[in-house]
């Protein structure tokens, strides 16, 4: 067992839900239950897997890819099935195993309007497949295969089963994000028959992600560097969500049905910042130098302008979306340093904000259950109706805001104080100056996460909900669904070791050396450009 | 070098002057006394009652247009009849197959109908919309007519 | 008199028979088809049902010979020799029992049960001489000169068959339901085949005309054909006016390449022009152009795309599935032909022009289409804009971009017939609920068929794991390669603009709620449509997943130039 499960077993994780997805296209629609026990047996079944990698990685080897899969698959054009897990992906594999099987859990008692629960369970579990593909794929074709399968479940889940401006949303969501896409192959091409093996000096013609970053741009000229490197910016860009393109986002979480924003909020925008410390960072060190600057400037203008958003919401949902751009503003802050530290504070970032914004989708899907509205000014007094349910979301807003002791601080602090000291061959005093900006935006960031709290969990309860019979308190299901969320965030906020000593390793991995040598990957470049010809 | 073709310019302008002297000549000389009978279209000695209709059965028009493509089949057995010792078998193959080519159309005009000159056939297409069962017997129940003394005929759909 | 006659012995070409087996199934087979059926109008009631299943059985062995007869061995030899004499005919048997099942579980009628045969025999002829002659022994001239058979026609041949096969399912239930039964809608679409299989094997400029000109006419009477529909009248005379008019430009066309080069044939041209003989290209570069002209008609390049819409929209539907497959595949393989082997030398003359081409009809074909109202009219300027992506791999005149225009040929075939055959169906009779309202709510009403017809809009707009997906990478593979950035760049904007006009449609499907009087009553789709749309359907998926064999087999197809012999 243990052999099939380090030979194949990551593509056993990967398709797992799918295989539970086509089990369930063979059971009648009628059949509801089975449908959810399925859907939920296929996600523990992963989960389990999850684990148990967990407990089998091996820690003192963090930096290096473990259970590699290397299939032959689309010969032509090079491409290969190529499949492994290493310190990076290992805490966003197990954020995707961990979160998926609540979902389901939540959706027992939940399917939204109009109903159809196979449907919408399915197209769950082919997100899982997907989310799952993306953190493990290490062939840049395969990446591409599944960062785009996730797009077409989420459209149908918000076209579908969402908000009533939801064609609208679904729409901007799938097309903003096909475009990133677009560049973002054509960046992968490029770099494919551009790269350069550093020693021969012969076209490499690979998809390979390991021989990628080994060869880290070696050999490509600088200015074709530059526009592969915003190529993929524009790709990952437009999913993590950094300003400018980030206006997808409002429409797409508040139009979406709860399971879909919590996917959607937890692990999709995941993909965007894994896909820059996967592949932009490491496969062209020296534009992501020349880049470095202006994500940072994207990073900090988001954080700002998410909380100043934020601030202007009335919607509660909606202003949780904008409170994500604010916070993964901060972890591209991190990324955009291109130190160890960063990076490692943007993974925790990652997680921590999977866990606790996740966390506030499902809440503000049930204040909407039972509030039937997620107007702020309506809402009010929700500790004296339904205290656990206040209580809870002042945890999660506690969180959010960075509070020492949970999960949220060690992904906004660290990011901060990594801006002190960015990586050599860039601006120090630029990063310095995001820095201030940041911290102020930690400040904005308890504004309107106090005021949110303050305006929907304190003071009297409205007239028109004082009586309602449907304002309960915390139900079962829901207890089970959060309760590990909650476990987690105190968990990673007293003890942030579990996570950093895992990704350390393999994102001082990834890095390229020339960045932490003097003058940078730009240096080291010319020089090198001058050695073997370019 | 174009001098050779003069004498092919003078018979153009003679062609188009005698033409043209005709019809000037005969505007300007012949009497204009018009009546009735002579006015009228041409048909064969019959007095027209009737104006000429514009259109016509197409029938008229599906001959010539298959004329013309038989027409061309002969033209192209032309060439082929001055040559055919020289193509030998090879050739003789190759106008069996085209002449097959052009036989089939044949065919398919005859069976469909395209060369029948009898007086116009309705072809009942059965279209499915209508049960085949139904008939104007089934369909129509005259009444009235039994204390009238008219016999109640068979009528046959035309 | 008799020793007037010229008897001096006329050199005749040598023809190889074998290499013409595709086309002559097909023709001959139209022939005879229409032959039979003008002679037996309607078989008697009990006979029919009989002679159709018998179909079956005849089919595959029609589908055995001409495999046989085309190679140079018995079909499936090594199968036969690895499971023995008997077991291997045993096998063969119990297929042609299937088949007979098959035919009779379809309840096809009999004019599309011969079509489907012959298109099948003419694939499975196709597949002999891939197999066992063109592998082995390397492209070879049919007719004299004048006929090439190498990969590349032999992979275009294939997909007409495949073509007429799908299109004839298609056709049976279409035609029942318009009431316009007949024998004609058949043969003339295997005469258009057979046009187009001369077109792509050309190797002379006046046969691949002589191809055009087959595979067009029979082509403007089919869109012509339904007549109690004043659009698909329309339709064929807008077809067949424009269309004469491009073949008069190509006709001009291959008049100054005449002058030009001193010959037609595509062998002499490319050695006239690559030995440099040609001092003053002025001819040469009109040629280009009017060739351009003509060919960019036919596959629907801009500025030549004004007929699409209107005929696309016009004519009835499974035409419609023909013209946007095999018509276009046809014009595609030709216009590579000509240009890649005849003008390589050229190749920097021509290349902007088509550079040219490609980019306006990118644009074009994906900007007009958003703002159509009417389902048929959004798939013609979304096959206008299909067109424009094999023309990024045309005008990439390098290996890899004839692998992809032979991928994307074949991909593009089984969307486009699946797409089409999907709307066939649902449009109610008269192709009168093809706009966008009437597909509201499709998914309540027929959710497997919705499901298809998303998965193959999807693919058509290059989502992963389709082989609409795989196609457009390697045409982009293709222009990337040969450095041609921001044509690359072009190709994919453009392709995500044309997403939101199939994201249109499939909201439609599940978003919208059907009108009352909605023309689709739900009525069971006719079976032979249905398996059409479900071979469709498993190809695309099929080839997203795994595209190796397909891949594969467009690497090896490459056109090739032999010399007179």
């Amino acid at each position: 067992m243990p052999e099939f499960l380090t030979d194949w077993g990551l593509l056993v994780i990967t398709f797992v839900p799918l295989a539970g997805a086509l089990l369930m296209m063979l059971i009648p629609q009628e059949n509801e239950e089975a449908h959810k026990q399925v859907s939920l047996l296929a996600s523990l079944l992963a989960l389990a897997l999850g684990i148990w990698y967990l407990i089998d990685f091996n820690y003192s080897d963090a930096g290096s890819l473990q259970y590699v899969v290397d299939e032959s698959w689309i010969e032509v054009i090079n491409s290969r099935l190529i499949m492994g897990l290493d310190g990076m992906s290992l805490p966003l594999l197990m954020l995707s195993v961990f979160v998926m099987p609540l979902v389901f859990i939540y959706s027992w008692d939940h399917i939204p309007h109009p109903g159809n629960a196979k449907s919408f369970l399915i197209l769950m579990l082919i997100l899982e497949t997907g989310m799952i593909g993306t953190f493990l794929a290490q062939d840049l074709i395969l990446f591409f295969v599944f960062f785009e399968v996730v797009l077409l479940p989420m459209f149908f889940m918000i076209a579908v089963w969402g908000g009533e401006d939801r064609r609208y949303a679904s729409l901007k969501f799938f097309l903003y994000t096909l475009f990133g896409s677009a560049l973002m192959l054509l960046g992968f091409l490029a770099l494919f028959f551009l790269s350069k093996d550093p020693t021969t000096g012969e076209l490499l013609r690979t998809f390979d992600m390991r021989v990628l970053s080994d060869v880290a741009g070696a050999g490509i000229v600088r200015s074709s560097q530059l526009l592969i490197f915003g190529g993929m910016f524009l790709g990952f860009g437009v999913k993590v969500p950094l300003f400018p393109f980030h206006t997808w986002l409002p429409d797409a979480h508040t139009q979406a049905p709860t399971q879909g924003s919590v996917i959607l909020a937890a692990v999709l925008l995941k993909l965007g910042t894994y896909g820059f410390i996967r592949i932009a960072i490491p496969m062209l060190p020296e534009a992501a130098e020349a880049w470095a600057p202006w994500i940072g400037l994207f990073a900090v203008i988001g954080i700002i302008y998410g909380a100043l958003g934020c601030l202007a919401q009335t919607d509660m949902k909606r202003l949780i979306a904008f409170s994500s751009v604010a916070h993964m503003g901060f972890v591209m802050l991190g990324i955009a340093t291109l130190t160890d530290f960063g990076i490692n504070a943007a993974i925790f970032g990652m997680v921590a904000h999977g866990l606790i914004t996740g966390m506030l989708f499902f809440i503000a899907g049930s204040v909407k259950e039972r509030y039937h509205t997620l107007e702020i000014k309506r809402l009010g007094g929700m500790l004296l109706q339904a205290p656990k349910l206040g209580w809870i979301l002042g945890f999660c807003v506690m969180a959010s805001l960075g509070l020492p002791g949970l999960a949220g601080f060690w992904g906004e602090f660290p990011a901060i104080l990594a801006a002190y000291q960015p990586a050599n061959g860039i601006p120090e005093e630029t990063f310095r100056g995001y820095m201030v900006i940041a911290a102020v935006g930690t400040v904005l960031a308890a504004g309107y996460l106090l005021w949110l709290l303050q305006r929907t969990a304190m003071g009297e309860a409205p007239e028109e909900f004082a009586n309602d019979p449907e304002i309960v308190d915390v139900k079962r299901i829901e207890w089970i669904a959060w309760a590990p969320f909650l476990f987690l965030i105190v968990l990673f906020g007293v003890a942030p070791g579990l996570i950093f000593e895992i990704t350390d390793p393999a994102v001082v991995e990834s890095l390229d050396n020339c960045l932490q040598l003097e003058g940078g990957c730009e240096g080291v470049a010319a020089a090198a450009q001058a050695t073997f010809g370019g | 070098m174009l001098g050779q073709y003069l004498p092919l310019l003078a018979l153009l302008l003679l062609a188009a002057a005698f033409a043209a002297g005709s019809f000037i000549a005969s505007g300007l000389l012949a009497p204009r006394n018009p009546s009735l009978a002579k006015r009228a279209a041409y048909e064969c000695g019959i007095v027209p009652s009737r104006e000429t209709p514009e259109r016509f059965p197409v029938r008229f028009f599906l001959v010539a247009m298959i004329f013309i493509v038989f027409d061309i089949e002969i033209i192209f057995f032309y060439p082929y009849a001055v040559a055919f010792g020289g193509l030998g078998v090879f050739g003789l193959v190759l106008i069996m197959v085209f002449t097959f080519a052009v036989f089939e159309s044949f065919v398919y005009l005859i069976g469909n109908g395209a060369l029948e000159w009898g007086p116009l056939k309705q072809v009942a297409r059965p279209s499915g919309a209508v049960s085949p069962d139904r008939t104007v017997e089934t369909t129509i129940r005259r009444v009235g007519l039994e204390d009238r003394g008219i016999p109640a005929d068979d009528g046959q759909a035309a | 008199m008799l020793a007037q006659l010229d008897a001096t012995p006329v050199e005749t070409p040598e023809i190889v028979w074998a290499g013409l087996l595709p086309l002559l199934i097909l023709s001959a087979g139209a022939l005879l088809l229409v032959m039979l059926r003008s002679v037996v109008k309607r078989l008697p009631a009990d006979v029919e049902p009989h002679l159709i299943t018998a179909i079956g059985p005849i089919t595959v062995l029609g589908m055995w010979f001409a495999a046989g007869l085309a190679g140079t061995d018995v079909p499936l030899a090594g199968l036969r020799d690895d499971m023995g004499e008997p077991a291997f005919y045993i096998g063969l048997a119990l297929v042609m029992v299937l088949a007979g099942t098959l035919v009779r579980t379809m309840e096809i009628g009999l004019d599309a049960a011969i079509t489907v045969g012959l298109g099948l025999s003419a694939f499975a002829a196709t597949w002999g001489i891939w197999d066992d002659r063109w592998q082995v022994t390397g492209p070879f001239n049919a007719i004299g000169d004048q006929f090439a058979v190498d990969g590349f026609a032999l992979l275009f041949a294939g997909v007409l068959a495949a073509s007429v096969v799908l299109v004839a399912l298609l056709l049976d239930g279409y035609l029942r339901r318009e009431s316009l039964d007949g024998p004609e809608m058949y043969v003339l679409m295997l005469l258009s085949a057979a046009g187009g299989i001369v077109m792509t094997g050309a190797n002379d400029l006046i046969v691949i005309f002589l191809g055009i000109e087959t595979l067009s006419i029979a082509v403007y009477v089919m869109a012509a054909m339904h007549n109690r529909r004043t659009e698909s009248q329309e339709a064929g005379l807008k077809y067949f006016v424009l269309g004469a008019f491009a073949s008069a430009f190509l006709l001009y066309g291959i008049a100054f390449t005449y002058g030009a080069t001193g010959s037609t044939n595509l062998v002499d041209i490319q050695i006239f022009l690559s030995s440099g003989q040609l001092v003053d290209n002025g001819l040469l570069m009109a040629a280009f152009g009017l060739l351009l002209v003509g060919f960019g008609f036919k596959i629907a390049a801009a500025p030549f795309h004004a007929w699409t819409p209107d005929v696309y929209q016009g004519a009835p539907t499974p035409v419609v599935a023909f013209m946007a497959s095999a018509v276009k595949a046809a014009g595609f393989a030709a216009l590579l032909r000509v240009f890649m082997l005849g003008f390589f030398s050229h190749v920097d003359d021509w290349r902007p022009a088509i550079g040219a081409l490609a980019v306006l009809t990118l644009i074009v074909g994906s900007v007009m289409a958003i703002v159509q109202s009417d389902v048929k009219r959004m798939l013609a300027y979304s096959s206008i804009s299909h067109a424009g992506f094999i023309l990024v791999g045309v005008h990439a005149a390098s290996l890899a971009g004839i692998n992809s225009v032979a991928f994307y040929a074949v991909a593009y075939t089984f969307l486009v017939i699946g797409s089409f055959g999907v709307l066939t169906v649902v449009s109610g009779v008269g192709d009168r609920a093809t706009s966008l309202d009437d597909l509201n709510g499709m998914a309540k009403r027929r959710p497997v068929l919705a499901f298809m017809f998303t998965v193959f809009l999807l693919a058509q707009a290059g989502v992963p794991l389709t082989a609409g997906f795989v196609a457009k990478f390697e045409v982009i593979n293709a222009a990337v390669d040969s450095e041609f950035y921001w044509l690359a760049i072009v190709a994919m904007l453009t392709a995500v603009v044309s997403a939101f006009l199939y994201l249109r449609i499939v909201l439609s499907m599940y978003l919208g709620t059907a009108d009352g009087d909605a023309a689709d009553l739900g009525d069971p789709i006719p079976k032979a449509a249905g398996l059409a749309i479900g071979i469709a359907f498993a190809v695309t998926v099929g080839f997203g997943i795994l595209p190796g064999p397909l891949s594969d087999l467009a690497s090896d197809a490459l056109p090739a130039l032999i010399g007179a012999g």
